[in-house]
């Protein structure tokens, strides 16, 4: 006859998790001692750096002289040049709502009944549109901004969803013509990814920014903004259709055969069967697509465009306020981790949608 | 029309150097079921995969429902209308419901409304009784159960042609049985059907004609009895033996 064996028993108080997690031996104990103390350290000297001894009082840097830690004042001083860069002061209304309304439409497309080729679409270029509206103004008695006046957050978030909104079909387009049974569209879609991927992104915002003018007829040239986000696109399209490749490697051929075999044609193959899989295998890397390209962003700042990071050097280049870079650099990395940080923690929920849906 | 559901008139097929199918001659009259059978790389999944052209023939002719296989697409949709068809790894849609792997190919390849799609689905499922999983997805079920939905898919799609192409070969043994009886209902009902399949019982009990396949060729072909009692061919007598004893 056979014994029956009790289920080990598992401590679930906090001090049985902390006895076997933290303390299970004298190593342990020795460790988790060291790194505990560095991070209480830690946390401790930035409490009283960013709160404790800091100050939100409004007013000139001479307020900063009074106290140890960080001079909030910059913030309300110079935040509206981190904000909105060169945008006119009267019209900054017009830039909040239209950050705001672009925000909006990505948490909107984050909501799965949007996830259709028809709503996606529609909701992104009446998002995309309002913002232009808004932000370029000319109609509506709206008084006209040039795209060279844009700039601070709005900017920032601008670059990031019209690359990732031109990028998106064009990466689908290269994937599926890499996969093409036609040889010429196969090495033509093959040899577009492997230039631009073997390009820096600087290089070709360069090209785009500045060498295109001297070599395409003006009426061909479009603004600079519209032709280094386009570029911008481009490089972001050619590492998506790798990663949407390989996630429609992963397919098995069985897919795409039971599909043809019940009639299903091209289009409804690759669009009902083969693209949703594939983005399902592929989600954890097109995040990290978008957190990069987000971050990379910054980088249109040396071709002269405001956005976020440069309105902040801006805001400490003045003289008044030299000393508070480190406040300044904080809060824009603050906001920047606001994004990247809601972008991953949405990508971890679609991770646990998938899996729930395939194994509930 | 014809009485003639599917014809192959000297058919070839060339995996690059490699000739997998030689001067296939075979016809199957409305109604009729076959069974394929043969050692593993004779050609008889080749051959049925020639039959709704997921394998493209070199050469020769395959003519179904009177349409003949060519590059035309209009032919080619008009001929995967007609015919149905199961896998050995039922490739069912893992992202989709049961329901849904139902409806989803009538809406898509024959314009057919939501509801009209789901409830043939649902009509389907029951056949096969199986209804009672429609909203699960494919990967909570077992695999014989997913051979049924597989086959009620195919059937949502009223096809007149069904091909089987080793529909229980990736199957455990205890569900075997009832992915065959779900067949065995399908022949009852007169579903034109071709069935490459190891299952000599099922050949026995439902094939108006068993057909042994080698090295590319058809070697025999004979109404079930005479073919087991009494194989002509030497190929035929060494397989049913490998068959029998194993």
């Amino acid at each position: 006859m056979t014994a029956v064996i009790a289920p080990p028993q598992i401590e679930t108080t906090y001090l049985g998790w902390a006895k076997r997690r933290l303390f299970a031996s004298p190593g342990d104990t020795v460790l988790t001692l060291i790194f505990g103390g560095a991070m209480i350290w830690f946390f401790q000297f930035l409490l009283d750096w960013a709160v404790v001894n800091a100050t939100w009082a409004e007013g000139g840097k001479e307020l900063c002289r009074e106290v140890s830690g960080a001079c909030w004042s910059v913030i309300g001083a110079r935040g509206r040049l981190i904000f909105f860069g060169l945008y006119p002061y009267e019209e900054h209304w017009r830039s909040t709502f239209a950050c705001l309304l672009i925000i909006a439409t990505m948490v909107l497309s984050c909501v799965p009944w949007f996830w259709s080729m028809k709503r996606l679409p529609v909701l992104w270029l009446s998002g995309f549109g309002a913002f232009v509206v808004l932000m370029y103004g000319g109609i509506f008695g709206l008084k006209v901004v040039t795209t060279e006046q844009w700039g601070g957050l709005s900017l920032t978030v601008f670059i990031f969803c019209a690359v990732v909104v031109i990028g998106m079909p064009l990466a689908i387009g290269l994937a599926l013509a890499r996969r093409s049974k036609l040889p010429v569209v196969r090495l033509v879609a093959g040899s577009i990814i492997d230039l631009f991927r073997s390009l820096p992104l600087l290089t070709i915002l360069f090209t785009a920014a500045v060498v295109v003018p001297l070599t395409v007829p003006d009426w061909a040239q479009g603004n600079k903004l519209g032709r280094v986000v386009v570029a911008f696109a481009l490089f972001f399209a050619c590492y998506q259709a790798e990663i949407i490749r390989a996630g429609m490697q992963a397919i098995p051929d069985g897919q795409e055969e039971a599909a043809a075999a019940l009639g299903m044609k091209y289009g409804s193959r690759i669009f009902d069967i083969l693209l949703p899989q594939a983005f399902r295998n592929s989600l954890p890397s097109t995040i990290n697509q978008f957190v990069i390209t987000f971050k990379e962003t910054s980088i249109v700042t040396i071709i002269g465009f405001f956005e976020i990071m440069a309105s902040a050097n801006a805001a400490v280049g003045t003289g008044e306020w030299t000393a508070q870079y480190i406040e300044v650099y904080f809060f824009v990395g603050f906001v920047y981790f606001l994004f990247v940080f809601g972008l991953s923690r949405y990508g971890a929920y679609l991770e646990r949608r998938a899996r729930l849906s395939n194994v509930r | 029309m014809s009485d003639k559901a599917i014809q192959l008139i000297d058919v070839n097929k060339y995996y690059g150097q490699f000739h997998a199918l030689k001067n296939i001659n075979l016809e199957v009259a409305e109604g009729e079921r076959v069974v394929i059978c043969g050692q593993s790389g004779s050609g008889k999944s080749t051959t049925i995969r020639c039959i709704n052209r997921l394998e493209r023939h070199n050469d020769g002719k395959i003519i179904v429902e009177g349409i003949e296989l060519t590059d035309d697409i209009d032919a080619l949709d008009e001929v995967r209308r007609e015919v149905g068809m199961v896998f050995q790894r039922f490739n069912l849609f893992p992202h989709l419901t049961v329901l849904e792997n139902c409806a989803l190919p009538q809406i898509r390849a024959r314009g057919t409304s939501r509801v009209n799609a789901e409830k043939m689905g649902l009509r389907q499922l029951d056949r096969m009784k199986i209804a009672d999983q429609a909203c699960k997805f494919a990967d909570e079920l077992s695999g014989g159960q997913q051979q049924r939905v597989a086959i009620a898919r195919a059937l949502c799609m009223e096809p007149r042609i069904m091909l089987f192409d080793e529909p229980t070969s990736a199957l455990d043994p205890e569900m075997i049985g009832e992915v065959l009886e779900c067949m065995v209902n399908l022949a009852e009902d007169g579903m034109t059907m071709i069935c490459v399949t190891h299952e000599m019982g099922f050949a026995r009990s439902v094939a108006d004609r068993v057909v042994f396949m080698a090295a590319g060729r058809i070697i025999e072909q004979a109404p079930p009895t005479a073919f087991f009692e009494n194989p002509q061919a030497e190929e035929t007598q060494v397989f049913l033996k490998q068959i029998i004893n194993h």
